[in-house]
C-alpha cells in the first residue's frame, strides 16, 4: 500500500485514508515531547511550491517535514502568476534537476498538482488546487472528528457556506463519506452546488439544516476574494441567513453541537467571537493535527527515486 | 488509372439501409457499369469487394486547418492527408486561423495553397466579422465573388446582436448562409467543460447547456426575422436540439450538424483531468448523447461534422483549464461511427452517407457523389470485418489529439478513389 503522490481524496479507499489516520496519532504523540523530532526523512528534501498566499498550511507542511528531519527549501514563486504552458514546463524541468523528493504545490489552476505529477519522479502533494482539492486538510479534518467521534460512521455533519469554490468542503466532503459520515452543505443557492454527491443533502435554509441535527457544523470561511460575479447580497445579509450569530450559538451550544473551520476564521461574519472560546470547538485542535497528518503523509508517501522505475 | 473494376461490391446509398451487391466499373474517373458479372478489358485493374461495402466518399463542413498561422498544429497538407485517410474526399475550412479568414486575399491565399498542397477539394468559410472581433463587419461581397458560401466566426459567436442582423440583412440576399458555434460568454466561465457533476467534482467552473441554448435560440430567431439562412454548429444538448426541431417546425431555415464526439462521448470521460474530451461546446451527459442519437435518426440533425481541431501534445499536456479546447475527427468519423452505431444496427449506412456525404455536400451547393452509372468516381471501400487501431503512425493529421489514440475499433476504409485517381489504398 504505496503511492507515489497525494493529489485527492477522491481516489484512497477507505483503508489507505483509516492508514494514514492511524499513523497520524503516534506523530501527535510526539509534540507533548522535548524533543518533537524523529529522523525518518532525514537526507531527504521537500520542496514548496505555492503560487497561492499561504500561512497556515505552508507553515504546517514546513513543520511537519522538519519533525520529520527533512530538508526543507521553499520555491519562491510570485503568488499573482498563473502556471500554464512553457512556464509549468520549465518549472518542472527545474524542479527535476534539483533532484527533490516530495514536492508540495499550491496553485488557483484545478488539476495542476496531477500535471506536475506526471512529469516528475518526486512525490507530490497537492496542498490545495482552485476549487478542486485540498486532502491534508480533509486528513486532519478527518483525524479531529475522530478524536471526538472514534466510530465516525453514521455520524452527521453539516458543511456551511461557500461550497462552490471550496476546495475544502469538496475533500473534507468526500473524506467524511469515506468514513461512513452522513454529510449536508448549507448555504446560499448560489454557492451551494446542485450537482453535488447523490448523498449529500443540500440545504440552502438555516432552520432547515438544523433540524436535521448535525453532530458537527463545519464553517467555511467566506472567500470574498474568489468572487468574480456577486453571489449574495451583502456580507451581513449572508451573516444574518447563514452566521453563527450570538443567538444561534446559544442554541449550538446547548445541543454540545461540534463545531470546526479550516481557519483562517472572519469574526463576525460566518461566525462570532464566542464561538472561539467554546469548549467543543476544534479551530485550534485542527490547526495541530494538521502538522501530524501531514507527518503522516510525507512518512506515507514513497518518490519515484525511492520506488525505482 | 485508366479503368478499375470492382467485384461483388455491396453498394451504400444514402437514405436506402439495403446494400445492393454488383461489379462496379469505372473508366478514365467515370462510373460506367454497374450490374452483376461485368468483365473488364485486358489492363483493367480488379479488385475483389466481396463482403465490403462501396460508399460515396463522405464529405465535412467543420475543419480547421490551423493554415496559416498555426502549422505546428496542422496545415492544410496533412489535414487533407487525414481527410482521405478518413474517407473524405472535401472539407470545409474554419476561418479562425491567424490572419483569420476575413477577405478575399485571405480566401485566395487559402485556395492557392490548397492548389499546391492538397489531393482533394478544399473549400473554406469566411468570417461574419474582421478578425472575428466582433466589432465590424468582413470583407463580404469579396469572398463570396471566390465562391465562399458559408459565413461564420467559428470558435465564437458574434456577441452583438445588432451587427449580426444587419450582417444577416445584408448578405441574406446574396448566395451564401450563416454558421453558427453558439455561446453566452457571460454563462460560458472558462469554457472548459460542462457545468454537471463533473465540474462539481473537478472544482471547475462549468459551462452550462444553456449558454449554448440561448445563443442558438437567438441566432435562429435573427435569421428567422431577416430572412437569412442558418446552420447550427456542434450542437451538444437534448434542448438545443429541441430547440432546432422547433424551429424546423415553424418554417425556419434552419439545418444543424453533430459531431461524432458529441454523439459518443459525456463529461464522465474526462475522468481525472483528461483533456483528450476536452472541446467547445463541452461533452454533456449520457441524457444529451441519447438525444443527440435520436434528433440524428429522425433528422433534426442534417449533417454530421467533426469539427476536427488539431493540438499539439504539449499544449494538450497541460492542465485541463489551460490546455486548449478540441480534438481531431476527419480520420476516426467513419470508422467510429461503424463501430458504435452501424455495426450494432442503430443505423444504417444510408444515414451515413446521406449525413456525412450527400447533405453536407447539397447545403454547400454542391452535387452528391452517388455510386450511379454516368457518374464520377468519388468512393470508398470499406471492410466491415476489418479493423482499425488509430496509432501515431495511422494516422496523417500532425497532431493526435483523439480519445480514439491507440484503441482498436471494428471496420477500416481499404480504398479511397476519387475520379481517376486512387487516393488511399490499405
Amino acid at each position: 500500500m504505496t503511492r507515489k503522490d497525494l493529489l485527492d481524496i477522491e481516489s484512497l479507499s477507505r483503508e489507505e485514508i483509516e492508514h494514514l489516520l492511524d499513523q497520524a496519532g503516534p506523530f501527535k504523540e510526539l509534540f507533548a515531547r522535548s524533543v518533537k523530532k524523529v529522523p525518518a526523512l532525514k537526507g531527504k528534501s521537500v520542496l514548496t511550491l505555492f503560487y497561492e498566499p499561504s500561512t497556515r498550511t505552508l507553515s504546517s507542511f514546513e513543520v511537519a517535514a522538519k519533525r520529520l528531519s527533512a530538508d526543507v527549501t521553499t520555491f519562491d514563486v510570485p503568488h499573482s502568476s498563473v502556471v500554464k504552458g512553457e512556464s509549468l514546463r520549465d518549472t518542472i524541468a527545474t524542479l527535476q534537476a534539483m533532484r527533490t523528493d516530495y514536492i508540495i504545490v499550491r496553485n488557483k489552476m484545478a488539476g495542476i498538482p496531477l500535471a506536475i505529477a506526471r512529469a516528475t519522479r518526486a512525490s507530490v502533494i497537492n496542498a490545495g488546487d482552485g476549487a478542486h482539492a485540498h486532502p491534508t486538510q480533509a486528513l486532519l479534518d478527518g483525524f479531529t472528528f475522530k478524536e471526538v467521534f472514534p466510530e465516525p460512521a453514521g455520524k452527521k455533519i453539516l458543511v456551511v457556506g461557500d461550497i462552490l469554490h471550496s476546495r475544502v468542503a469538496r475533500s473534507t466532503t468526500t473524506l467524511m463519506r469515506k468514513l461512513g459520515v452522513e454529510v449536508a452543505w448549507l448555504g446560499p443557492g448560489s454557492l451551494v452546488p446542485k450537482h453535488g454527491p447523490r448523498d449529500v443533502k443540500r440545504f440552502t435554509d438555516y432552520d432547515e439544516a438544523m433540524k436535521w441535527s448535525p453532530d458537527t457544523i463545519y464553517l467555511l470561511r467566506v472567500q470574498m476574494e474568489r468572487q468574480t460575479a456577486p453571489f449574495f447580497p451583502s456580507l451581513r445579509e449572508y451573516t444574518k441567513l447563514y452566521g453563527v450569530t450570538q443567538e444561534r450559538f446559544k442554541r449550538i451550544a446547548d445541543q454540545g453541537t461540534y463545531i470546526m473551520h479550516p481557519g483562517p476564521v472572519n469574526r463576525g461574519v460566518e461566525l462570532c467571537d464566542d464561538v472561539m472560546e467554546y469548549e467543543r470547538c476544534l479551530i485550534d485542535q485542527q490547526v495541530e493535527n494538521g502538522i501530524a497528518a501531514r507527518m503522516a503523509v510525507l512518512y506515507w508517501l514513497k518518490p519515484q527515486s525511492v520506488l525505482g522505475d | 488509372m485508366s479503368s478499375l473494376l470492382i467485384k461483388n461490391a455491396n453498394i451504400a446509398a444514402e437514405d436506402s439501409d439495403d446494400l445492393s451487391k454488383a461489379d462496379v466499373l469505372v473508366e478514365n474517373g467515370i462510373i460506367t457499369g454497374i450490374g452483376k458479372g461485368l468483365d473488364a478489358a485486358g489492363d483493367t485493374r480488379v479488385i475483389d469487394a466481396s463482403g465490403k461495402v462501396l460508399a460515396p466518399a463522405m464529405f465535412d463542413t467543420h475543419i480547421h486547418m490551423r493554415e496559416p498561422g498555426q502549422e505546428a498544429k496542422e496545415t492544410i497538407k496533412s489535414g487533407t492527408e487525414a481527410a482521405i485517410n478518413g474517407g473524405v474526399t472535401g472539407v470545409v475550412l474554419m476561418p479562425n486561423t491567424s490572419p483569420a479568414i476575413d477577405s478575399a486575399a485571405v480566401v485566395r491565399t487559402i485556395y492557392d495553397i490548397a492548389e499546391r498542397d492538397s489531393r482533394i477539394p478544399v473549400y473554406t468559410s469566411g468570417c461574419i466579422t474582421k478578425g472575428r472581433e466582433g466589432k465590424e463587419l468582413a470583407g463580404i461581397d469579396g469572398m463570396l465573388q471566390l465562391g465562399v458560401k458559408m459565413l461564420t466566426d467559428d470558435g465564437d459567436a458574434v456577441p452583438d446582436m445588432l451587427l449580426l442582423k444587419r450582417a444577416m440583412e445584408y448578405a441574406s440576399e446574396f448566395d451564401c448562409f450563416f454558421a453558427s458555434h453558439c455561446e453566452v460568454l457571460e454563462l460560458s466561465g472558462p469554457r472548459a467543460l460542462n457545468e454537471g457533476v463533473v465540474s462539481c467534482r473537478l472544482g471547475i467552473q462549468g459551462t452550462p447547456a444553456c449558454s449554448e441554448e440561448i445563443c442558438m435560440d437567438r441566432d435562429i430567431r435573427l435569421a428567422h426575422a431577416t430572412g437569412a439562412r442558418i446552420h447550427i454548429q456542434h450542437v451538444s444538448s437534448k434542448i438545443g436540439m429541441e430547440t432546432i426541431r422547433w424551429w424546423k417546425q415553424m418554417g425556419a431555415k434552419v439545418t444543424a450538424e453533430v459531431s461524432p464526439h458529441h454523439l459518443l462521448f459525456n463529461e464522465e470521460d474526462i475522468g481525472n483531468y483528461n483533456t483528450h474530451y476536452k472541446m467547445n461546446p463541452p461533452l454533456r451527459t449520457a441524457e444529451d448523447n441519447a438525444a443527440l442519437l435520436q434528433g440524428l435518426k429522425e433528422g433534426v440533425f442534417d449533417i454530421i461534422a467533426t469539427d476536427h481541431a488539431p493540438h499539439t501534445p504539449f499544449e494538450k499536456a497541460q492542465d485541463f483549464v489551460s490546455a486548449p479546447n478540441g480534438i481531431t475527427g476527419l480520420e476516426t468519423a467513419v470508422v467510429s461511427l461503424f463501430h458504435h452505431y452501424i455495426n450494432k444496427g442503430e443505423f444504417g449506412w444510408g444515414l451515413l452517407v446521406n449525413r456525412y456525404s450527400a447533405a453536407p455536400r447539397r447545403m454547400m451547393g454542391l452535387d452528391p457523389v452517388p455510386v450511379v452509372e454516368g457518374g464520377r468516381a468519388e468512393f470508398i471501400l470499406f471492410d466491415p470485418q476489418g479493423s482499425t487501431t488509430f496509432t501515431a503512425e495511422y494516422m496523417e493529421s500532425k497532431s493526435q489529439n483523439t480519445p480514439f489514440l491507440d484503441k482498436t475499433l471494428d471496420g477500416s476504409i481499404d480504398l479511397v478513389v476519387l475520379g481517376e485517381e486512387v487516393l488511399l489504398e490499405r
